[in-house]
């Protein structure tokens, strides 16, 4: 501190005027009248809460999360209007009840035609540096424009969406108290979609709960989470690989930006991340999807081909075409009974241990959060 | 009346001088530091490393393809030439070969001064890697696919590709950790600056540029092929062996600039 010596009084007082004038010229205004044109309302800082454990989010610092920005992407989110036929909105394929999918093997939009892969659930999207099946898109705000004008999606260009949008009594103002104008752009539109998104957390699963007190699951869910975590170490250690790609805790390779070929196929129909990288390596990898909330989001594979989690264990521990291009190293090593074995070999109650553990990772208040609904 | 005018200015004039000389104080109390950055490339031989399905060749003519490379640097030390060092504290760096941007990082608050050189741990330390992964964040995030659940800690260095002089192709993966004995994966590797300084300068941001040899994983005081390298995974008398191989020689020092 500057003022170590004893000070005397009137030091004291001479401090205290100091610190007077300091606090009346730093005030706002004073009492100098009231500005007569009164200034727009600014948006409100919205308030994310970050599950223990998770990733700190990267919001793009042209976009931060505002109340009324939020609101407006959820109404944007459920508003038909941005479809052709004014009949879908991007909350038909990314339904609230199913953690944001369809129950769709492939989506479907507004003409009846179905998409090559299936709707991806939107939990912790947030997270997501690598966003759809193969990292076509970087951020939520230039993601949102393919599923809105793709002509087997909402096939509406934003343009038009957006003259609808200024057309309306109810959306000028939206953008108005969100962005401060109500001139509404498909930049804006994107922006508010976007900061919607970002708030579809979810981390209140009962698996959540047993990280953070470490009780509260059966001996089933608990050898589930254990082989779930565990890499083979053949001959000696079991274990079912599933958090190399899934890794926790968002259950995902969304944050890491990673793909893999997960063995579905020896010739790829689709051919994933090697589409769009064109690179011999990249072809049939796909991005590892989030689990969170997996026993809500059937049928799976990017493709929809399994239509129930015993499917997919049934896959992953019996039927991993070894053979397969690019086949993820952990699955080629991931052989619980050497010398014979060919495959991971689950047994049946490892299997079914695993997907105990899978319905762990359900969310109850996700799917319920009102905050999350329909507002329209 | 001039009185009554010239105390509260006088009273003035003496606060804002007070408030002054506060503030030049506090810069003159604390130490001068400089900020040090510190540069990656990821090479194999003499080759920069890419991810791309380009093969390599090992000096015993085996080659490979590399699909992810990552490793931690942490507890970075530096060194002057009277042997007393700087510890930087709190310093855990993620290097991911898929991600340009991790490839550069700066340690701030390096006392100022010439150094003859550095260490650090590759991996992380294992006060903290047996924390609470609850608590983990940033680099040191399980979500960044490096962590073992189970009390195994961080994986300190994962190399994964493909062996593609085996027939048939063989899965390359080296996946390397742990911090208990008699298996600790814990290792410090210090680079030698072959002679230059590094001038740490309130002001100035001097660069040590490192190469980190993929090669070297396998090469070293013990030599692995790849056609019987271990699938190092779990703590184990091999991934100790790895692990030495790379402290010993896989970074080394390019360049050393001074801004």
């Amino acid at each position: 501190m500057a003022f170590r010596a004893t000070s005397t009084s009137w030091l004291g007082i001479a401090l205290s005027v100091a610190a007077l004038l300091g606090a009346v010229s730093c005030g706002k205004g004073g009492s100098g009248g009231e500005d007569p044109t009164p200034t727009p309302a600014k948006p409100t800082a919205y308030t994310l809460t970050v599950p223990a454990g998770f990733p700190t989010p990267v919001v793009p610092a042209d976009n931060p999360l505002t109340n009324e920005g939020v609101a407006l992407g959820r109404k944007l989110f459920y508003e038909k209007a941005l479809s052709s036929t004014g009949t879908m909105s991007c909350g038909s394929c990314h339904q609230q009840s199913k953690a944001f999918t369809d129950g769709l093997p492939l989506a479907v939009g507004v003409d009846g035609v179905a998409n090559p892969r299936g709707t991806m659930s939107l939990t912790n999207v947030l997270w997501s540096t690598q966003l759809t099946w193969d990292g076509a898109f970087t951020t939520l705000e230039t993601q949102a424009q393919k599923p809105l004008e793709n002509p087997i999606e909402l096939h509406q260009l934003l343009a038009t969406s957006v003259a609808k949008l200024q057309a309306s009594a109810v959306y000028p103002p939206l953008f108005q108290a969100a962005f401060g104008t109500n001139t509404i752009t498909t930049d804006l539109t994107l922006k508010a979609l976007a900061q919607f998104e970002r708030t579809l957390v979810s981390g209140n699963s009962r698996y959540d709960k047993f990280m953070q007190t470490r009780t509260g699951f059966s001996a089933d869910e608990r050898a589930g989470l254990q082989l779930y975590t565990t890499h083979i170490a053949p001959g000696s250690v079991r274990g079912a690989e599933c958090f190399h790609c899934h890794t926790q805790p968002l259950m995902s390779s969304n944050y890491e930006g990673k793909f893999f070929n997960n063995g579905l196929d020896l010739t790829f129909a689709d051919p994933g991340r090697g589409g769009l990288s064109k690179l011999a390596v990249d072809q049939g990898k796909f991005i590892a999807p989030t689990l969170r909330n997996i026993a809500l989001t059937a049928p799976y594979m990017h493709d929809g081909r399994f239509k129930t989690l015993d499917e997919v264990l049934d896959h992953y521990s019996d039927h991993v075409q070894m053979a397969s291009p690019n086949l993820d190293p952990n699955l080629i090593l991931g052989i619980n009974d050497p010398p014979f074995g060919t495959h991971m070999d689950l047994t049946a109650t490892e299997k079914r241990q695993v997907i105990a553990f899978l319905k762990t990772l359900t969310d109850s208040t996700f799917i319920a959060d009102k905050r999350f609904s329909d507002p329209n | 009346m001039k009185k009554y005018l010239l105390l509260p200015f006088l009273l003035v004039v003496f606060g804002a001088a007070g408030v002054l000389n506060s503030c030049k104080k506090d810069a003159d109390s604390q130490p001068t530091v400089g900020t040090v950055s510190l540069e990656l490339a990821n090479m194999v031989g003499t080759q920069p490393l890419a991810l791309d399905g380009t093969a390599y060749s090992t000096a015993s003519g085996e080659t490979f393809t590399v699909s992810t490379l990552k490793y931690y640097i942490s507890n970075i030390t530096f060194a002057k030439a009277d042997g007393s060092t700087y510890a930087a504290p709190g310093e855990y760096h993620l290097i991911d070969a898929s991600k340009s941007a991790s490839t550069n990082f700066t340690v701030s608050k390096v006392p100022t001064g010439d150094y003859t050189g550095v260490s650090f741990v590759v991996g992380v330390d294992s006060t903290t890697t047996k924390g609470d992964p609850l608590a983990l964040s940033g680099d040191l995030n399980p979500a960044n696919a490096m962590y073992w659940a189970w009390a195994t800690g961080h994986i300190f260095l994962k190399l994964e590709g493909t062996v593609t002089s085996a027939s048939p192709n063989k899965a390359l993966v080296c996946h390397i950790g742990g911090y208990r004995q008699p298996y600790s994966a814990l290792v410090t590797a210090a680079p030698s600056f072959k002679g230059s300084t590094l001038q740490v300068r309130s002001g100035t941001t001097p660069k040590i540029r490192l190469s980190a040899d993929v090669l070297k994983i396998f090469d070293g005081p013990t030599r692995f092929t790849l056609s019987s390298f271990p699938t190092t995974m779990m703590p184990s008398a091999a991934s100790v062996q790895v692990a030495q191989n790379y402290a010993a020689g896989m970074f080394a020092v390019a360049g050393v600039q001074a801004n």
